[in-house]
Formats: C-alpha cells, sequence, structure tokens
C-alpha cells in the first residue's frame, strides 16, 4: 500500500514535469467554453463569411442552455478522448520497453501496486481535466445562454467521466502487452466500437458504458426526472475498470519486459 | 462585431497563448522530438490549439 502510494507520488511528479498537468486542463478549458461561445456568436461567425443567404440569420434559434452544454461535453468523447487515450498509451508500455519496469517490480512493489497507482495518476489527470472544463462550459454557458441546475451538470459530467475513464482504463490494459500506438489503437477502436453499437442499436446495448454519454446528454436535456435512475451502464462501467486495471497486473507480472 | 464581448473571450485567448508557450518551453528543453524542432515550432504557433495537442501528444519522445 505504502509502495503504491510512492509510485503514485512519483508518477504524479513526472506528470507535472512533462507539463501533463497543465495542459490537459488548459485544452479541456478551451474545448469546453468554445461550444457556447460558437453558439452564441454564430450569427456573427456567419456574417463574417460574408456569403450568407439573407433567410438563414433570421431563421436563426439560439438553441437550449442544456443542449449547449450536451454538445460542449459531447467534445469530450472525440478530441478528449483522443488526447487521454495519446497521453495513456506510454504509461505501461513506455515502462517495460525502457526497462524502468523490470526495475521497480524487483523492488518490494507488487505489479497490482504498480498498475493501481498508474491508474490513480490517470484518474487524477482526468478528474482535474474533466472538473475544470465542465466548470468553463458551465461558466460561459451561463454567461451566454442561459442557466442550468447544478446537479444536473455534476451528475451529466460524472457519467461522461465514468465513460472516459473505461477509455483509460482500456488503454492501460492494451499498454501492458502492446506498444504504445498499438495500445492507443486498440483502444480508441474498442471505445468507437462500443459507441457506433449502441448507437446502431441502442435497445441491445443500453446497459453497455457506451450508453453514458447519450444519458448524460438526455439528462441534460430532458432533466432528471425524465431520465430516472439507470445504474446498469455505471456498473458495467466499473466491471470494465476492475476488468482493466486486474488483466493489466496479472500481465506485468508476467512480462515485465517486453519478448 | 460590436456585440461581441471581448472581456468574455480575452481568458481564453490567454489561455491558448499560455498553451502554446508552454509548447514551446517544452519543445525548447526536449532531447528527443520526433522530426525537426523548426517544424513543431511553426506548428505549434500556427495550428492553435490542434498544433499545440499535436506537439504534446505525437511530438514529444518520452522515452
Amino acid at each position: 500500500m505504502r509502495n503504491t502510494w510512492i509510485v503514485y507520488q512519483k508518477e504524479m511528479l513526472e506528470t507535472a514535469r512533462t507539463y501533463k498537468l497543465i495542459w490537459i486542463p488548459v485544452v479541456f478549458i478551451l474545448l469546453g467554453a468554445m461550444q457556447p461561445i460558437i453558439t452564441y456568436y454564430m450569427p456573427e461567425i456567419l456574417q463574417a463569411a460574408n456569403n450568407v443567404p439573407q433567410g438563414i440569420l433570421e431563421g436563426y434559434v439560439m438553441p437550449g442552455a442544456g443542449t449547449v452544454m450536451s454538445q460542449a461535453l459531447g467534445q469530450y468523447s472525440t478530441i478528449g478522448i483522443l488526447v487521454l487515450v495519446l497521453v495513456a498509451m506510454n504509461s505501461l508500455s513506455g515502462e517495460r520497453y525502457n526497462g524502468s519496469a523490470e526495475l521497480v517490480l524487483s523492488k518490494p512493489v507488487s505489479p497490482a501496486g504498480f498498475v493501481i497507482a498508474k491508474w490513480a495518476g490517470l484518474f487524477t489527470i482526468l478528474f482535474l481535466a474533466l472538473g475544470l472544463g465542465v466548470a468553463s462550459a458551465l461558466y460561459y454557458t451561463e454567461q451566454l445562454i442561459g442557466s442550468l441546475p447544478w446537479m444536473d451538470v455534476v451528475a451529466a459530467a460524472a457519467l461522461y467521466g465514468i465513460w472516459l475513464l473505461c477509455a483509460l482504463s482500456l488503454t492501460l490494459l492494451f499498454s501492458a502487452f502492446l506498444r504504445a500506438p498499438a495500445a492507443a489503437f486498440l483502444s480508441l477502436l474498442s471505445s468507437a466500437g462500443m459507441a457506433l453499437a449502441d448507437s446502431l442499436m441502442p435497445s441491445w446495448f443500453q446497459w453497455t458504458p457506451a450508453a453514458l454519454p447519450g444519458l448524460s446528454a438526455r439528462l441534460l436535456s430532458e432533466g432528471r426526472e425524465a431520465v430516472g435512475v439507470n445504474l446498469s451502464p455505471c456498473l458495467s462501467a466499473a466491471l470494465l475498470i476492475l476488468f482493466c486495471v486486474a488483466g493489466a497486473s496479472t500481465l506485468m507480472g508476467r512480462n515485465k519486459l517486453p519478448k | 462585431m460590436e456585440r461581441v464581448n471581448w472581456g468574455l473571450i480575452l481568458p481564453l485567448l490567454a489561455l491558448q497563448v499560455l498553451l502554446a508557450v508552454i509548447g514551446l518551453i517544452s519543445l525548447w528543453k526536449a532531447e528527443n522530438v520526433r522530426g525537426p524542432k523548426w517544424l513543431w515550432i511553426i506548428i505549434i504557433v500556427a495550428g492553435n490549439l490542434l498544433g499545440s495537442i499535436a506537439y504534446f501528444t505525437v511530438g514529444r519522445r518520452e522515452i
């Protein structure tokens, strides 16, 4: 337990030294703020483009605050997920390929402790980035478009966070036995595949973690009462995360060095 | 353009500049970069948000 804590501290130190602790939250803040601003200034932007037919500007209706907020969160499921996965792809495979995993694991650090420390480091980055990003999206939505019930926003952000955490955990699992680019590719592919399956056959896949972004969007646009309590996607997400961490620990115990 | 509230947008522009500056500092210190450094300078300065993201995720070699 103590060793896990020490590895986690070392992990956070490295995160700070490689500027990840600054640049990832800044990217999330900018992504979150962009959607309300673009929505609000859309008439000006179209006018500046200068070749818009007359009727379009008059017919422009400002979408509601809930819609804008869910679009802002939607940015995190495209660019956000890409950034997080590309950051996480090195977490275990980098340590294996430069030999430091073998060094660390020959000390009294268990493979599980090592993987959990890595996972906790990724969780910290995600928590910080998503928290600040959602705060900036909420601030600009409130300033420009309209107010939102805060508890709904927090709940919607938490649902999104769980989905992003699933993608991060998958990356961790794949980077325990693959090179970094292959791990990133596979985890992006599997999360995109899950999202695609959910959008094609929602009734079959509504219990999977991929249903979380849709659930979060509905919560924002229709309110908490309309969505009700739906725990099965959260439960399956928790199981997926547990499976990824356990699988990565087993693999790290077996092959500390690449074959 | 008179409807645009610059007081609201200015902090975001500042953050954008901060991101590019951090990218350039990190590039200055980096020993191991994929591709030539002058190319990354152009990408970070001209590429706004996406340029900086590209440098931080792809340009840096961590090992």
